[in-house]
């Protein structure tokens, strides 16, 4: 008489072996019960991106413009900013606003977007119903002696923490930083976004510098390779009114 | 066993084992995007697109190693032969989990720039002579690629377009790619982790995806060596006749290297190659089954006195001469072009 083979699993002819039975169902939960587990908690524990995000309201500021290193607007006090403000001006997606800013430096400007915030930098996105142009009204001279234009120099300084683009730095990505995001940085900074370095430590209670080369250009892209890693570097910080800038010397620069 | 291409030969098992892998997906990604965020306080949330590619990306990572430790788990104790029945339908589902990452990954950080998205891919992180930093996208893609070969040619069209032993070849890939995709989580996601537990079952998968394979190496080099093959002239003493059981396979390695299968049945002894045409299961771990010999990954069929498919089926393997001597089973060592009628030995007719 042939044998039944039971003990013998052949796909197509029948199930599963009593003597396998057992252990296929425990398998079965078990992957299905590890994968409920690790969803869940590999998501739980995601770490914090931090408080940087949008403010999806549309404000139009007067101001004077800057473009070095990168475009930005000294903001006369008005009701967002009752006591002025220093504005870092992005294009839409990884776009800079390089490319208009030009006619206009050193100019009172009208521009008008949305809102990025994260700690002491705020960025505009300019949007297009009140787009980054010459001021129609211009600014009365109270208004214009009300904006800080000072420059302190504060010295040379080595400091420690991460080159980012400051879009998705201040809540366009959460994150907007790490190495998963270096080639969005990347793309960005090329864009003409404004590259910003977050350090590990403050210097004069802000931990946020928007960067420069030595001479106070845009940096170059040969600093590129070190965006998204821990990096030291040596450089001289500069206030600019209320903004921070750090003009880093490229040969210092260290991965850590 | 078909002989026409149909997409998928359904049968319940493969129903089960899909609806089962399709559980263990669906429940990783809805706790992962639903559930585990509402419930998690933070200043803000993730960006749901970034949240997207971490699941399916992570997803990924898990199903592919949970893929390669079914093949050792399955060598060191046959129990687990059905997980590795349907094992191909799994990889399918995991590329295309994997490909829903690399979409999420592409339409999220390399959009919005006035460069083309696939352009900005290989162009915007290219140092590649640093190790902190280094562009680990390019593991990625390398690991997407073959699990992509591998998902088209997965079907049978394939393996007997390509012939088995290239088919078995090709898809051997999948170890660089888990290599690259090992890579490409450490120089990625590890670089810049901050929570516990993902960064824990990467360096516990990968571990236990060795270590398996390491184990179930060892276990068929410690049976090979305790199998000791005996030159007498052109024949080789491989096995003693009580040692095979009835209508069971037997393997028995030749001192090239070569393993064979002796089978015992209905009073008689025949032997095969020990590779299954289809996808080279170790046949000699088969069963003899209305007649015929019966591979124990999908069920390949060949009547063991030529090694042939019964008709309309039409695989072949080699077959060998064996002579039975007062107890012992010699085998010739040179195999027989497939397909090739051996009488088999009749038990009881020693010589």
């Amino acid at each position: 008489m042939a044998k039944t083979h039971d003990d013998f699993f052949v796909g197509y002819i029948r199930g599963v072996p009593r003597g396998s039975r057992a252990l296929i169902i425990l398998v079965i939960l078990a992957f299905v019960g590890a994968m409920s587990g690790a969803g869940y908690f590999i998501s739980a524990t995601q770490p914090d991106p931090g408080p940087g995000r949008f403010f999806f309201q549309h404000k139009a500021f007067t101001g004077i413009l800057e473009t070095a290193p990168y475009p930005l607007v000294r903001v006369a006090p008005n009701e967002t900013y009752p006591e002025g403000h220093t504005l870092l001006l992005a294009g839409q997606g990884k776009r800079g606003v390089q490319a208009t800013a030009a006619a206009l430096a050193g100019k009172v400007v009208d521009v008008g977007g949305v809102l990025l915030k994260r700690g002491t930098i705020d960025m505009l996105q300019v949007g297009r119903r009140v787009p980054l142009q010459a001021s129609v009204d211009g600014l009365s001279d109270d208004a214009r002696e009300a904006i800080d234009l000072s420059v302190t120099d504060l010295g040379t300084w080595r400091l420690t923490g991460e080159i980012c683009d400051g879009k998705c730095y201040v809540g366009a990505m959460r994150p907007g930083t790490g190495i998963a995001h270096k080639a969005c940085a990347n793309l960005c900074l090329n864009g003409g976004v404004p590259a910003v370095f977050v350090s590990t430590a403050p210097v004069e209670g802000t931990e946020f510098f928007l960067l420069s080369d030595q001479n106070g250009n845009p940096i170059d892209k040969e600093l590129q390779r070190f965006v998204a890693a821990r990096v030291q570097v040596d450089g001289q910080i500069e206030r600019r009114g209320d903004l921070m800038v750090f003009k880093v010397d490229l040969n210092s620069v260290e991965v850590l | 066993m078909s002989v026409k291409y149909t997409p998928v030969q359904w049968n319940p098992n493969k129903y089960v084992y899909d609806l089962v892998t399709l559980a263990g997906i669906v429940l990783y990604i809805v706790l992962f995007l639903k559930f585990a965020p509402m419930e998690i306080e933070r200043s803000q949330q993730v960006n749901y697109p970034i949240l997207r590619m971490r699941a399916f990306g992570t997803c990924a990572f898990l199903l592919l190693s949970i893929i390669l430790c079914i093949g050792p788990l399955a060598r060191l104790d046959k129990r687990f032969l059905p997980l590795l029945y349907n094992r191909r339908h799994l990889g399918v589902l995991t590329f295309a989990v994997a490909l829903t990452h690399a979409s999420y990954v592409i339409d999220w950080y390399y959009v919005f720039s006035p460069t083309d998205r696939y352009v900005a891919l290989i162009t915007s992180n290219v140092d590649y002579g640093q190790f902190l930093g280094f562009p680990f996208e390019a593991f990625g893609i390398f690991s997407l690629f073959v699990l992509l070969v591998l998902a088209v040619t997965s079907h049978d069209f394939w393996l007997k377009f390509f012939t088995p032993p290239f088919w078995k070849a090709l898809h051997m890939m999948i170890y660089v790619g888990y290599a690259s995709l090992v890579a490409h989580v450490l120089f990625g996601y590890m670089q810049g982790a901050t929570d516990p537990i993902f960064p824990v079952l990467v360096l516990f998968f990968s571990a236990t995806v060795l270590l398996l394979h390491i184990a179930a190496g060892k276990r068929e080099t410690t049976a090979d060596r305790s199998t000791t093959a005996m030159i007498e002239g052109d024949w080789v003493n491989v096995a003693r006749l009580e040692d095979l059981e009835d209508e069971h396979g037997h393997v028995v390695p030749l001192p090239g290297g070569e393993r064979i299968a002796i089978f015992r049945y209905d009073g008689k002894l025949s032997a095969t190659s020990n590779a299954c045409a289809h996808q080279n299961g170790p046949l000699g771990e088969g069963r003899i089954i209305d007649g015929c010999i019966t591979c124990p990954w999908h069920g390949f069929q060949y009547r063991p006195e030529d090694g042939c498919a019964p008709t309309p089926f039409t695989e072949k393997i080699a077959t060998y001469r064996l002579l039975l001597k007062d107890g012992d089973i010699l085998v010739d060592p040179k195999p027989n072009p497939p397909g090739t009628h051996v009488d088999p030995v009749l038990i009881g007719e020693s010589v």
